[in-house]
């Protein structure tokens, strides 16, 4: 083992443990007695408790905000990937007056300060009675949820090679029935990336989130969290244990689906 | 060919009504309802019409040139911390041979971590008085700021974290290119003397330049923008020291509950984002709209 | 290629299919999530749920249940702090959200509630209002119409420790004089302590100066009057106390209502300016070093004024957008009857809102105080400006206060520039604000 592979192997081994450490200590503090939270820290931990665990699901009922998140990042990623599907399709293989211009649109909308449109939504959502409900949040999301999976499913589609929509095409068959009998299979693992990504920002979102519900029955995980009061002081161990639940979800997926996320984010990004 | 436009245009249409309604016409209502005067706690006043004077109030607002500087403070620091970070992050991870699924893993976790998670994390390891980072500080002899409660100090950790969130990010962005650039030539730079500095500059660095760059825009972004880490991590504070443009905008409509004045600030930071999103479109040129390889 | 393709032809379709079962399956779920919580019987009550307060509040609104059986109560706590409970219910209330039904405000918020369209106005229920104490009833009216109903009445008192001298101060001097003779003589730490912190209860402490001096916020043609000679003297001798006499530890100017009470009770202070609610707590041996040994009385006057209380406590209001305006006021009535309130005399503390209440035996058994000396306190109480930019009103003020107290600007500066930016406050909204 030659001294430069060494280094290499080292200069891993230690950014890794950078990335990870906050990580580590917050899972650790999570099952840490509030009392010796801030105690003498100690790399493995002395004590380990399920106290903040049980007052998590228990006194704080921190399956709501679990399930407030699913159904909006859910239904969230399901509309915006039916409906986008449709329109990357088009953007990417179809040859019409105005495309360029469409993709320049899309991506300009995807760049929106959420901030700047708060107020209308807020307004709007008010007028339709919808500030604290699953639709009211899963309207706002649709802003960046839509430009996300169309970039993410035109560079998807770009990618399949062009000559077996012209073989289908040359045996007879029309554009749509191309698209649903040979592209939509091929583009299946394209769609599953696009799909959790958007599902991944869903659930990461805070802004529309604290502006659109008033109260713990709609609270998404980001705001229940944001907002754990306590009465006198803060609850740092409950914070910490809803935090490592918050990100159990995301840690699976990212386990489960890096190849694909990676393969998604630079396939949006580098090439186009 | 006229069947494949109709096609293309119904295929098309659904989507984009969907985001021109939820996206682009609530964009025309702000800019309309930043020429008035709208107060929802006093709705007696009604809505009148007062053209550019929320503007000329946020121009001349003091506080609102601090967000703008702590903005482009943030923005400045941790895009280069980032970009460097990603760079050298990318540069490591590329040579691995082995346990590429576990390292990829790692690095992207801190990126797919809620925003929220990572501020309150990093917020209890600066914790004063007790924290994590205090507590070593202490055993290390040296003394430590109130983070939360110093107007600068609380930067640190700010920054900190979002650098720690965001850097994978550009590393993974980065990567990708790396891995697209031809061994051969890295080969042939090797055999003509140049050593790993100057492979560096002279064969990464410009072969890496669109990925570079999609970085550099993607981070800028998203920096202006910035609202989460610190709405959670410091509210803004101590006072409004830390509050960047995003929170200040915040504030003024869904505290202050004075919709047309945020309703100018939010064109503002719409116009900045605007401006600079637009010269990405330029720069990147038309190579990444229609899909030819650059 | 198309052989293949049709070979999976049954996949395909399936394939083809899941953007539109994933379309139901979003608006069903969307629709699910639309239609719940829509019982039209439920009443939510939003108030202060901490300690002995959540008990009574418990056991009154079981009560109402019992008596309503078709109306069920639910109970929201708010936090305790009063403008974190101020700012969640302008962000309900602003989003025109039909829960809470009844909300418990603090006194200064009714008229910026009211003039803002999200309470309703009570005078449609012909709410008996003559029952109860006219100040507080005059507080709650905005533009002439009634919007809330006083539920407790809080008062700013001196307490005086009855172990270092044989009777309170008469004046503001005696005050001074009683405060200095306990530090010098007695060897207590603090001769006073009051809430000195940058919040509102800063302005309450200010008001009972203010009055003893013979100032006011406002004068009676509603114009700001903060830069009167009697408003500076109060200040300064505010000040002075602090940093000049010296007996007024200058931690009070981070000390809220806790913070005060704790220093008296530990026997470190020979006055205290605070609300009823300590008067329990410093009795219980257990916890205080002083029961037994102390009384309250008001607070002095001093050249040119009159002894003033600070008016506060909390009212009962009806959220307008409410889905049952009729179950919503029949709560509060039955939380206004004599009984309930008595029962809030006896577990909290609080001073019922019922001039009669105070003639009868039961409240006196109630209180830990005498009946006839609260309401005279109660009656020489004095409102905050009852307008609807209260909140922001009193921000500048504290502000101001706080820079005199910590000694960055002189008083009378301080209260020229307060006294200005008040005013271009009121104008900018168009009102003027009722005494």
């Amino acid at each position: 083992m030659n001294v430069s592979r060494l280094l290499r192997v080292l200069g891993v081994v230690t950014v890794l443990a950078i990335l990870l450490f906050p990580l580590y200590w917050m899972v650790t503090s999570s099952f840490t007695p509030e009392a010796r939270i801030f105690g003498e820290p100690s790399v493995i931990p002395r004590t380990v408790v399920l106290d903040h665990y049980r007052a998590l699901f228990g006194g704080r009922d921190f399956w709501r905000p679990i399930r407030n998140s699913l159904v909006v990042a859910g239904a969230t990623t399901a509309v915006s990937v039916g409906l986008g599907v449709l329109c990357a399709y088009a953007l990417a293989r179809l040859q019409f007056r105005g495309k360029t211009v469409m993709l320049a649109f899309i991506l300009g909308v995807s760049m929106f300060p959420q901030i700047s449109i708060v107020s209308p939504l807020y307004l709007l959502l008010r007028e339709l009675r919808l500030i604290n409900t699953y639709p009211g949040l899963v309207l706002p999301y649709l802003t960046f949820a839509m430009p996300l999976t169309i970039w993410l499913l035109v560079g998807f589609f770009r990618q399949l090679p062009a000559e077996l929509e012209e073989a289908a095409l040359m045996d007879g068959a029309g554009r749509l029935r191309t698209l649903r009998e040979i592209i939509l299979p091929l583009a299946w693992p394209g769609l599953a990336t696009a799909a959790i990504l958007t599902f991944l920002y869903c659930w990461n979102e805070f802004l529309f989130a604290l502006s659109f519900t008033l109260g713990p029955e709609r609270y998404t995980v980001p705001v229940a969290i944001a907002l754990f009061r306590g009465q006198y002081q803060v609850p740092w161990g409950e914070i910490l244990a809803a935090a490592v639940v918050a990100t159990l979800p995301v840690a699976l997926l990212v386990l489960v689906a890096q190849r694909r996320i990676v393969a998604g984010l630079t396939a949006g990004a580098v090439k186009g | 060919m006229r069947s494949e436009e109709r096609l293309g245009w119904a295929l098309s249409l659904p989507g984009l009504a969907v985001i021109s309604a939820i996206a682009v016409f609530p964009i025309g209502w702000t800019a309309w309802e930043s020429l008035h005067v709208h107060d929802l706690r006093m709705p007696w006043l009604g809505r009148p019409f007062v053209g550019l004077a929320n503007y000329a109030e946020a121009l001349s607002s003091p506080r609102f040139w601090d967000a703008m500087a702590h903005t482009a403070v943030f923005t400045a620091v941790t895009v280069t911390v980032e970009l460097i970070g990603g760079l050298f992050l990318a540069l490591i991870v590329d040579r691995i041979s082995r346990g590429r699924d576990l390292v990829r893993t790692t690095v992207l976790l801190p990126w797919a971590i809620p925003t929220v998670v990572v501020a309150l994390v990093w917020r209890f390891l600066f914790e004063n008085p007790a924290g994590l980072v205090n507590a070593v500080l202490f055993r290390l002899g040296m003394s430590s700021p109130t983070w939360f409660a110093d107007a600068t100090a609380a930067w640190v950790p700010l920054m900190l974290a979002d650098a720690w969130k965001m850097t994978p990010f550009v590393a993974v962005l980065l990567l990708a290119g790396l891995q697209s650039i031809d061994r051969s030539l890295y080969e042939a730079a090797r055999i003509d003397g140049a050593g790993w500095g100057r492979q560096l500059t002279a064969l990464t660095l410009p072969l890496l330049r669109p990925a570079l760059l999609v970085a550099f825009i993607f981070r800028t972004l998203d920096a202006i923008r910035v609202f989460d880490v610190i709405y959670v991590m410091t509210g803004g504070g101590p006072g409004t020291a830390t509050e960047p443009i995003a929170l200040l905008t915040f504030s003024m409509l869904l505290q202050n509950l004075r919709f047309g004045f945020g309703a100018a600030l939010s064109m503002i930071v719409f116009a900045v984002t605007f401006v600079l999103a637009v010269v990405f479109i330029r720069v990147l040129g038309r190579d990444a709209l229609t899909g030819r390889v650059a | 290629m198309l052989r293949a393709a049709s070979r999976r032809l049954v996949a395909v379709d399936a394939a083809a299919h899941r953007p539109w079962v994933a379309i139901v399956f979003a608006i069903a779920a969307l629709s699910a999530g639309c239609g719940a919580g829509q019982d039209p019987h439920v009443l939510m009550f939003a108030g202060s749920a901490v300690g002995a307060e959540a008990d009574a509040i418990r056991g009154q609104l079981n009560r109402f249940h019992a008596m309503h059986p078709s109306i069920r109560v639910e109970l929201r706590a708010t936090p305790d702090a009063a403008d974190q409970r101020h700012q969640l219910y302008v962000q309900w209330l602003n989003a025109h959200a039909p829960d809470p039904d009844v909300l418990q405000l603090d006194v200064v918020w009714t008229p910026e509630f009211a003039a803002a369209g999200w309470i309703l106005d009570l005078d449609q229920f012909h709410a008996p209002t003559s029952d109860f104490f006219p100040a507080a009833v005059a507080a709650n009216r905005w533009n002439g119409v009634l919007y809330a109903l006083p539920w407790f009445i809080d008062v700013g008192m001196l307490y005086w420790r009855t172990d270092l001298m044989s009777h309170p101060p008469a004046t503001i001097d005696d005050l001074q004089r009683l405060a200095t003779v306990a530090i010098e003589q007695h060897g207590v730490p603090f001769g006073l302590v009051w809430q000195g912190a940058r919040y509102e209860g800063l302005v309450t402490v200010f008001l009972e100066y203010l009055g003893a001096f013979g100032g006011a916020i406002l004068d009676t043609d509603g114009r700001v009057a903060l830069n009167s000679n009697a408003a500076v003297t109060a200040l300064t001798t505010m000040r002075d106390e602090i940093h000049v006499d010296r007996i007024v530890p200058p931690a009070v100017l981070t000390w809220q209502e806790e913070q005060v009470r704790f220093a008296f009770q530990n026997g470190q202070a020979a006055f205290m300016r605070n609300w009823p609610y300590a008067f329990t707590l410093l009795q219980d041996a257990s916890q205080s070093r002083v029961a037994g040994r102390f009384r309250v009385a008001s607070m002095p006057a001093g050249a040119g004024g009159a002894p003033t209380s600070a008016l506060g406590g909390s009212v009962l209001a009806i959220n307008a957008y409410t889905g049952d305006r009729d179950a919503a006021y029949r709560l509060i009535d039955y939380l206004l009857q004599p009984e309930q309130l008595l029962e809030r005399a006896r577990v909290v503390g609080q001073y019922p809102p019922r001039p009669t209440l105070y003639d009868t035996p039961a409240l006196a058994e109630a209180l830990p105080i005498a009946p006839h000396d609260a309401r005279d306190i109660i009656d020489r109480a004095v409102a905050r400006p009852v307008t609807p930019v209260y909140t922001e009103l009193s921000e500048i003020l504290q502000i101001a206060l706080h820079r005199a107290l910590t000694n960055q600007q002189e008083p009378r500066a301080a209260l020229e520039e307060a006294a200005a930016s008040i005013q271009a406050l009121l104008d900018k909204a168009g009102l003027s604000a009722e005494r």
